[in-house]
Order: structure tokens, then sequence, then C-alpha cells
């Protein structure tokens, strides 16, 4: 198989089975979490301003008093590689034309310059956060396999998508098909792994913000 | 309908910004000339740059003393520019089909001397002319 | 001794030492080679010996032959066409049958070992190579002998070099490329569909003034012209930079001259000299006439997906989507219910705790 070949498949049966694998992963997990249904909480809810869902979702996305300081390097290059990817993700001309190949949608991208140059940054930002939980002994402590993996497959995408449009290492072609195969990876594990949070970061928020407000606490 | 009818043109006037490196490369290489007596030669075709840019470039270097008409195998065209030392040169072959492009940086064009073979044997010549009158 | 150089032979048809230093610089040009290559090459050019060249026509469509003699006279190609010595080319040769077959090996016989071979067009296995025969003899029969006595060869078009057309999906006549067939040999792949005339000569300059192969990239094709993609040269590159892409091939985008990824361009992932050599003698190439690159100097290229899909595009319709949806919905609904059940089973075998039970 040549690298036109290997493009090919990552392209045609590849992309198939993956986007088929992450679809069918996806729709599973979703019906599943939400399928689980909860016990109707009797008790009259208690109401304390600051105490539901959305607060939560609100809360939980900016540092509680003092950890800002205590861990920057988890908030910032969180922060950090989560909105690069989304901008990566979202707004690189070419991805926008996957989307749109696939289910009609578009909108307008960032000029590629721009995008090289939030790949750099995210991909720092990720290494940094990577150091991070390597030096800290707690983060080291409570990471495993699943951990150290869910971040080379989010890294890898990300990386070989820059080398190929920086035509380093190797020919743009072998790079590009690598990228799109790395993506697939992605997309395959996404459902089974951690990196579901995507599709339920919020939901749990909600979830456990409403849960507690309903008790008129506020977390 | 005619041609010009037709809305479509053939992109011409958009200038990239490609033509820009031309210059601070010609700029290096006339630093280079100085200070050890070697130019250098950049190949002009060999450049993305849209007829737009090839224009401003030439706007840019603008218009020396210098032209020198060459009649090999096709037109050959070397114009100083407006920078001594920087040479736009323009081959073209028999249709009159520009076939390549360079500016060279040099003193004088190496295309324009003669080679000592050619010298050698132009002697050759000349001195059994010259026996012959004699 | 002296008379058999290529200098002095274009000597004597008029052609000065300024023009062929022009000619080179142009070729350096052309080939991508640093500007002050042209001299060098002029040197070793000017003192190498014309060589006899044998070219073979298999599974092809004489496109191939038709870009070379096109290329303009007295152009550089035209010229190199005069420091070889063609012995054998069916299409411009004037004999023909016996006479033909003659000339075939008698070249083959003087030159043993010496020549340089051009194959143009795929070696079609099928049917033991009946797909295509010349003088009664297969082309898988034909290239075997004369290849044994090549000193390297030149696989021209990308039938000869990767099976081109002919092994497009589902290759009906089993086509492969020269070097499915020969592996003994130098193979020199110039692909194209056709391939640019200048990249022929400026293999064949190379072969004569350094007496061996250009160096070549993993597809066997000279790095000098297929070291860079179509959309590293490309003049519209700085729009695809800016994001600036035509949609459709009559739309505002498309008359300003915008990239041509969106609708189709495989110039990212095809390695050829067309955005610096062009073609027709310089004026146009297919990109600067609003047409994306096909890719015809890449393997498998009528196999890659379409040619009016965006690279960045699924290869093929996606359609294991709809199966895999409904399996999904399927499987979580059954996990959800096992759940569901596991968990009234729970709540059915919970026993109550008593006042009673606690002060057991």
């Amino acid at each position: 198989m040549n690298e036109l070949q290997f493009l090919t498949w990552v392209r045609g049966p590849g992309l198939d089975a993956a986007v088929a694998i992450f679809l069918l992963g996806t729709v599973w997990r979703l019906i599943e979490i939400y399928g689980l249904g909860r016990k109707k909480d009797l008790a009259a809810p208690r109401l304390t301003p600051g105490a539901s869902g959305w607060h939560t979702i609100v809360r939980r996305s900016v540092p509680p008093e003092g950890m800002f300081k205590q861990s920057p390097v988890t908030y910032v290059g969180g922060y950090v590689f989560h909105i690069g990817l989304a901008a990566i993700v979202f707004l690189f001309a070419p991805h926008i034309k996957l989307v749109e190949g696939l289910v009609g949608l578009s909108w307008p991208g960032l000029p590629s310059q721009i995008v090289d140059l939030v790949s750099v940054v995210t991909l720092a930002a990720m290494v940094v956060v990577l150091v991070d939980r390597i030096k800290r002994p707690v983060k080291r402590f409570l990471s495993g396999f699943e951990d150290w993996f869910t971040w080379a497959v989010t890294f890898l995408p990300v990386l070989t998508g820059w080398l190929a449009v920086q035509h380093l290492l190797l020919p743009y072609t072998t790079m590009l098909a690598l990228h799109i195969l790395s993506v697939e990876v992605l997309l395959v594990t996404l459902p089974f792994t951690k990196l579901f949070h995507a599709f339920t970061v919020f939901g749990s928020r909600w979830y456990n913000g409403t849960v507690n407000g309903h008790k008129g606490v506020p977390v | 309908m005619t041609l010009p009818d037709i809305p479509v043109a053939a992109a011409t006037g958009t200038l990239t910004g490609n033509a820009r490196a031309v210059l601070g490369e010609v700029a290096t290489l006339l630093d280079g000339l100085l200070r050890t007596g070697e130019g250098g030669l950049i190949d002009i075709r060999g450049l993305p740059m849209s007829p737009a840019d090839r224009q401003w470039l030439l706007e840019q270097l603008g218009k020396g003393e210098v032209e020198i008409l060459m009649d090999i195998g096709g037109r050959s065209r070397i114009v100083e520019t407006g920078l001594p030392a920087v040479w736009w040169i323009e081959h073209r072959n028999e249709h009159g089909v520009l076939a390549s492009e360079f500016v060279q940086v040099a003193y004088v064009p190496e295309l324009i001397s003669a080679h000592p073979d050619d010298v050698e044997s132009g002697l050759e010549a000349l001195r059994s002319r010259i026996s012959e009158l004699s | 001794m002296r008379a058999n150089r290529i200098l002095d032979t274009l000597a004597g048809q008029g052609i000065t030492r300024r023009a062929f230093l022009k000619y080179c610089a142009t070729l350096a040009s052309l080939m991508a080679l640093p500007p002050s290559a042209g001299k060098a090459f002029a040197d070793a050019l000017a003192k190498a010996p014309r060589p006899s060249v044998i070219w073979l026509p298999f599974q092809e469509c004489t496109g191939c032959t038709e870009a070379i003699t096109r290329s303009h006279s007295p152009s550089i190609e035209g010229m190199l066409f005069d420091m070889i010595s063609l012995d054998y080319q069916e299409t411009l040769m004037a004999a023909a049958g016996h006479q033909a077959e003659a000339a075939l090996h008698e070249a083959i016989q003087r030159n043993m070992g010496k020549y340089l071979l051009i194959v143009d067009g795929s070696v079609p296995l099928g049917l033991d190579g009946a797909y295509s025969c010349i003088a009664g003899r297969s082309n898988l029969e034909t290239l075997k002998e004369v290849a044994a006595g090549a000193a390297a060869i030149v696989a021209m078009g990308s039938c000869a070099a990767y099976g081109g057309l002919p092994k497009a999906n589902p290759n009906p006549t089993g086509a492969v490329a020269v070097s499915d067939v020969i592996k003994d040999k130098p193979i020199i792949n110039i692909p194209g569909c056709p391939p640019i005339p200048v990249v022929m000569t400026g293999v064949l300059a190379h072969f004569l003034t350094f007496g061996g192969l250009p160096e070549l990239d993993r597809l066997g094709r000279p790095k000098a012209f297929y070291g860079e993609t179509i959309h590293d040269r490309c003049y519209r590159r700085p729009f695809y930079d800016q994001g600036k892409f035509a949609k459709t091939f009559d739309d505002e985008g498309a008359r300003k001259g915008w990239c041509l990824f969106e609708l189709g361009c495989k110039g990212p992932v095809t390695y050829n000299a067309c955005a610096s050599v062009k073609w027709n003698d310089g004026t146009s190439w297919p990109v600067e006439s609003g047409h994306g690159c096909l890719g015809c100097s890449e393997p498998d290229f009528w196999d890659a997906g379409g040619f009016y899909k965006a690279l960045s595009m699924p290869a093929r319709p996606l359609k294991l989507e709809p199966a895999a949806i409904a399996a999904g919905v399927v499987a979580g609904a059954a996990i959800a219910a096992s759940s569901r059940s596991r968990k009234s089973a729970a709540k059915a075998a919970h026993e109550t705790t008593t006042l009673a039970d606690l002060e057991k």
C-alpha cells in the first residue's frame, strides 16, 4: 500500500468504520446513562440562592477560592488546550469542509496561520499539563493507564495535523493519512473512555447541581 | 456572446506578498557581493508569484542605464535595474515565449563575458585571417 | 572523440556556447535546481557523449509521446532529442513491421548494456499478457528481453510508473508497473498523465551529464521535479492560507482566482512540477486555468476518491452509520433495561429495617 492508497483508505473505509463506532458508542453510552433514571426526591425543595444545575455548570468552570494559586498549571493549561482544541477542530477550513461533506453544515473558518499558531500553543499546553501530571506526586498517584492513554490519543491528532501542515518529518501525504488515522483512533476510543466527558461534562454538572440544589446546597 | 461577456478573468491583479521576500534576498546578495565579490542568481519562475507580484517587483527594482539584447536561440534581454549590480534577465525561446527569468546580482552578468575557449578559437581565426592577408 | 561531444554536435548546428548556457540555465530553473547549477550543468553536459535510446510502448494511449513531441523546437526538449540517438520509437520511426523489429534488435546488439530504455504504458499480466502484444509477443516478454541489456530504464508516464489508468479498479487486464516486472535494473519513474516533457529531458540531461540516475524519492521519481507538492509551489497558495476558497467553478471566489482546495484540488498530495514548469510553452497549467489538480503523477490517482471531492472530505459516502446508530440505540436500550431490572430486583430484595431489628 502506498501513501495515496493509505490516505484513500483512511478517508474511505477507515473513516466510515471510525464514525460508525463513534456513533454507536455515543448513542449507546448516552442512552445507557440517561436511561438509568433516578429515584424521585419526595422532600420539598429548599431554595437557596446559587444552588441549581445552571449555577453549578458555571461555578465549576471557574476555579474555587484559593485553588488557582495552588495549581495554576491545571487551570491555565487546561483552559488553553481545551479552547485551542475547539478552535483547531471547528475553525480550520479543511475541518469545516469535512463537516460540510458529512452533514451539510458550514461556517466561516480562521486563516491557516492563526490555526497554526493555536496548534503550537495547544501542543505546548498539553505537554505542560502532562509534565505537571508526572511531576506532582498527587496527580501522578491519581493517574492510571486511561489517563496517559487518553492524553496520547488527544495529543497525536494535533501533533500529526500540525506536522502535516508544516511538512515536517514525513511527506505530507503520509502525515495527512496518519493525522486522519489518529483522529479515527480518537473517534473510536472517545465513547468508551474518560474522553466521553466531551458529551457528559455539562450534563453531569447540571445533574449534580440540581440534586444538591433541591437540598439547598450550592455545589 | 463574445469572450468579454463572460465575467471570468484570470487572476492577475492580486498581490500575494511573496515578491517582498525577493527584495530581502536581493539585499542579502548585494551585501555578499560587496564583501566577498560573489553575487548570486534568483530564479523568478521558481517562486510562487502572481503576475501582479512580478510587476510589483519590477517596479520596486526600477530601471537602470544598461540594456543588453542577445540573439542566442531566441531573444535574451539583460536589463540593469535601478540598483547597480542588480540585473533582470529574460530568456525567450525562438517563438518569443518567455522560457526563464532571473534576477542576477553581479558586477557584470556572467553570460556576457566571453569564454576563454571561444576567445582562443577566435584568436586562431583572426591569426589565420591575418596570415591570409599578408 | 571531440566530435562526439554534445557541445560540438550542437556547434555543428550553429548553437553557440552562450545559447547553450542559456538553455542550461533554463533547464536548471525548470528542474528547480539552484540557479547556480545551470553553469555546472552546462560544463558537464558539454562533454557528455550521445547515448542510444530505445522506447517501448505498451498498454498506453500515446499521450506521453504526444506530449513529448509537442514540445516546441528548438527547445531544450528539441535540443536534447538531438543529443540522443533514438533508435526505436514506433510512433516516430519511419520503419514498420519486420524492419522496425530489426532496428530494435540491432540497437540492442550494438549497445548491449549501455542503452537507455524508455517505457510508456503498463504491462498487462492477465491471460498470459495477451491483452497487449507487439510483433506477436506479449509486452511482458518484450520488456524482459529489452530490459536485460539496458543501462537504466525510464518508466514514462503514470501507466509505466504505477500502472495508471489500465490498473484502475477493477484492473481488467491485470496491469502492473514496469517496476513490478523488472527488479534488477535501475528504474526512474516519470509519472504524469502525461508527464511534463521537460521532466523527461531533464532526466536525460542528468543521465548524460552525470552518467547515472538523479536522486529519486520513495516512489522512484526524480526529486528535482517531484520534490515538492503542487500546493507548495502554487501561486494560489496564499489564498489557501488566508482561507479564501472558490466554492463552485463560477462563483466570486473562482473569478478572483482563489484556492481550489474545496473543489477537489489534489495539489497538497501531488508531487509534480506543473506549478513552476507549466504546460504548452509555459502558457498555463491546470490550476491557473481554474481547475484543481487531479493528482495524475501519484499512484492510483484514478481511485483516490473522486476528482471533485476535497481532500478533507470522505473518499466515499459513509455507509455504516445508520446501522451503527441503530445498533447503538439497541445496545444502549438493552443495557439501560438491564440496569433498571437490576435496580428493581435490588429494590425488591431490600429488607425493611425495623426498630426491633436495631435493638437486636
